[in-house]
């Protein structure tokens, strides 16, 4: 029988445990190693920090469904990987720490045959002095990262439209928190949806909405922008975001590293090597994500953390680290396997894994501060990764060690995103977009790195009813509800 | 090389937003070319896009007669909001009102890939502004506000900023001739229904008035709209093109509908 650890159950980690499971059937063993006791659908988040939907809307309980698939669940975090065994275990393990009520902080050593790493990112407040600290969201922002998050956001977003509604103008100053942020188009979403309530509210002419981010410019969301072809018409997503900035009279700024946060105040700097302070009431800045500090140690008990995982602490894969300058990068750099090139059963998926490069062309001000989106790993190409590692390992684990690999390079993968610009069964909006692939591949479609035919997006009522058709659907798939596998990732 | 401008309605490409990543004989031809463009066409500045280039490079032809080379420029600080009527070679001879930002700051690469900046205000501003938009594929009518896009796609329609001092509307007071017009047809139609089943020969025949009289109020109204409705779109000189056709189809349309319920009501009332 062959041990199959999963770390991390969020959108990758479940669905590489769950088809894992499946796969596997009971000759094997899946285990998932998750903090959370709930799953959450993270992009529905954005609905709860306005109030529209409630924690209990987006999540669900892990235990009874990793019971239903035969998955051995254990509530801790890792702490530590040792692939090479210690001098008193033999086959590597996994070093946890539990979380799990009652046996908080309980350290087990769980042995594994293959790792998947999908523990997502760590959001780092701290990285921005006063957004917060190595605790978590400071005092002066909200965050929409977590459903707890989002729902503590709603709460003071209510506090905001009550001042409002009393005669008291309220400034919003949403976007990202740091240069080297992603995660834009969830800050997008925010943005919108707050617009659609305040307006709903009646408040509107006492809100001031204002964007800050870290993109060159707007409409890049970490991906270098993208065409949208509709109607016959090919726009830039630039002036597609820009059209429903105005429309929606919400001012933005962009080429931002937000530098501090206070009570009211941001400090920013811009790619022009300026500096500003913008003031808020109300703020939701997307933090900079990082790994989640996983060590690791050799069989001497030695760190070997660097060796593992890149300085940012995301797990090395087959990706070309040292592929250079901007001009230099190809699509071959991205990860097809997402296989660790030293410890061939070791892989990574979702945000966990450690991108070659950013997407977006790398900037920084004058004074060397990089002011670059890094890129997206979340959303469609996190399941689709997720399954395609899943496929690997079981192969391996079926099939013999030497069963060739599954692929799937985000330079050769399309992705569609619809991105909530307000929810509503009539008054809602969301823009549908696609593209293709990911990652531009300058050599195959010379200029912008994409097919232009794949690439499109639209605006309007039926992407919200598609948007929120799919919360249901991706809870759906993730409770393994009858005919799970049928549904896309 | 000077190349030829793309002007309205041919789009310059369905490839554009590409950034400059090595900068070669390649990129220096087409700059060189942008260059002799604009000192061809008297031009204050041009992007790679308006010759049917993807590259995102922009060159600006400033006072002394010297060119500003902007490869990759980026728009990262706004402040202050400015309307201003504007010319573009992409549309030649025609003008719009754009609202731009007042005061800019713009971050740019040059030959050697390296990044600069400039803050720039007034004409200045509002240049770079549009060329920036150029780059990222759009021309200034994706600027415009409801009302300039409607204005501007009629100055599009005849090709000229002259004689079209405004827009087509969309209503026009002879509608609500019109309106009266079909109310009392549907009035007439529910009579003659009503007819149908009425045997009394006296009320038959006070029906019968009633229609006629109707009949020639209708008719007069009809004239009345022929008339009226061709003042009023001799109001509009941009939209009497059409309108002369549809203000007599309408007539014929109501006099045939008119004609009709008179027909049957004399044979059957």
């Amino acid at each position: 029988m062959a041990r199959l650890v999963v770390l991390g159950g969020g959108v990758s980690g479940h669905t590489a445990a769950t088809f894992a499971a499946k796969w596997l059937g009971s000759a094997h063993e899946v285990v998932v190693v998750t903090p959370n006791s709930k799953w959450n659908w993270i992009p529905s988040n954005i609905w709860v920090g306005v109030g529209q939907m409630s924690k209990e809307d987006v999540t669900f309980d892990l235990a009874p469904v990793y019971a239903k698939a035969g998955i051995n669940y254990k509530q801790a975090k890792a702490v530590s990987i040792n692939p090479e065994g210690s001098e008193s275990l033999e086959k590597p393990f996994v070093t946890i720490e539990y979380t799990l009520e009652g046996r908080e902080g309980e350290s087990e050593n769980v042995e594994y045959d293959y790792l998947i790493n999908a523990t997502g990112p760590k959001l780092n407040f701290a990285a921005t002095p006063g957004l917060g600290d190595a605790n978590g969201l400071g005092e002066h922002t909200v965050s929409v990262c977590t459903a707890d998050h989002a729902v503590h956001a709603a709460s003071e977003l209510d506090k905001c439209i009550e001042k409002m509604k009393a005669g008291e103008r309220q400034k919003f100053l949403i976007g990202t928190g740091h240069g080297m942020c992603t995660c834009q188009g969830a800050a997008f979403e925010y943005i919108f949806n707050i617009e659609h309530e305040v307006k709903k509210a009646g408040v509107r002419d006492m809100a001031d909405i204002k964007w800050i981010s870290n993109e060159s410019f707007l409409g890049d969301f970490g991906i270098g922008g993208l065409h949208m072809k509709s109607m016959g018409f090919a726009v830039s997503s630039k002036i597609f975001a820009e059209s429903l900035f105005t429309e929606r009279n919400v001012d933005w700024m962009v080429g931002a590293h937000v530098s501090k946060v206070e009570k009211g105040s941001v400090d920013y700097e811009l790619l022009d090597g300026s500096t500003g302070t913008e003031s808020f009431d109300f703020s939701m800045l997307i933090p900079p994500f990082a790994g989640v500090g996983l060590k690791a140690f050799n069989k001497a008990g030695d760190d070997m953390t660097s060796d593992l995982f890149a300085p940012n602490g995301f797990l090395k894969v087959d990706a070309k680290y040292d592929a250079g300058a901007y001009e230099n990068w190809k699509a071959s750099d991205w990860p097809e396997t997402y296989q660790n090139p030293t410890y061939e059963n070791i892989f990574a998926c979702g945000i966990a894994f450690a991108p070659p490069h950013p997407i977006s062309k790398p900037m920084s001000s004058p004074n060397g501060t990089p002011i670059t989106p890094t890129p997206p790993r979340t959303g469609m190409p996190s399941g689709i990764i997720g399954k395609v590692v899943a496929h690997s390992v079981c192969d391996k684990i079926l099939k013999g060690s030497d069963a060739p690999l599954h692929k799937a390079s985000m330079a050769e993968m399309g992705a569609a995103c619809v991105a909530s610009a307000g929810k509503g069964i009539f008054s809602g909006t969301a823009a549908a977009m696609t593209i293709y692939p990911v990652v531009p591949d300058f050599d195959k479609y010379p200029g912008t790195g994409r097919d232009t035919e794949y690439t499109f997006g639209e605006i309007g009522l039926a992407g919200h009813w598609i948007k929120h058709i799919l919360h249901h659907l991706f809870i759906y798939k993730a409770k393994l509800s009858p005919g799970w596998t049928l549904i896309p990732e | 090389m000077v190349q030829t401008i793309i002007t309205y309605p041919t789009p310059p490409s369905v490839n554009y937003s590409t950034d400059v990543r090595v900068f070669d004989e390649k990129m220096q031809n087409l700059v060189d070319d942008m260059k002799d463009t604009i000192n061809a066409n008297s031009l204050d500045g041009l992007t790679a896009f308006q010759i049917g280039s993807m590259y995102n490079i922009v060159i600006i032809k400033k006072d002394d007669g010297n060119f500003l080379e902007l490869i990759n420029p980026r728009l990262v600080f706004t402040e202050g909001k400015v309307t201003t009527t504007e010319t573009t070679a992409y549309f030649p001879g025609l003008s719009a009102k754009v609202t731009r930002h007042e005061k800019i700051s713009v971050v740019y690469e040059d030959k050697e890939l390296k990044q600069h900046s400039l803050r720039a205000e007034g004409d200045f501003s509002i240049l770079l502004q549009r060329k920036i938009d150029y780059t990222f594929g759009s021309s200034f009518i994706n600027k415009l506000d409801p009302d300039e896009k409607k204005r501007f796609s009629v100055k599009l329609e005849f090709g000229s900023d002259i004689a079209i001092s405004e827009y087509c509307p969309t209503s026009f007071n002879r509608d609500k001739i019109l309106k009266v017009i079909n109310i009392l047809m549907l009035a007439m139609v529910l009579l003659f229904v009503y007819s149908l089943f009425e045997d009394n020969q006296e009320n038959l025949s006070q029906l019968w008035d009633f229609q006629l009289y109707t009949s020639f109020g209708v008719l007069g109204l009809n004239i009345i709209y022929f008339f009226y409705a061709q003042y009023e779109g001799k109001k509009y000189t941009s939209c009497t093109s059409c309108q002369i056709g549809n203000i007599i189809g309408t007539t014929i349309i109501s006099l045939v509908k008119l004609s009709f319920i008179m027909l049957v009501s004399f044979f059957f009332i």
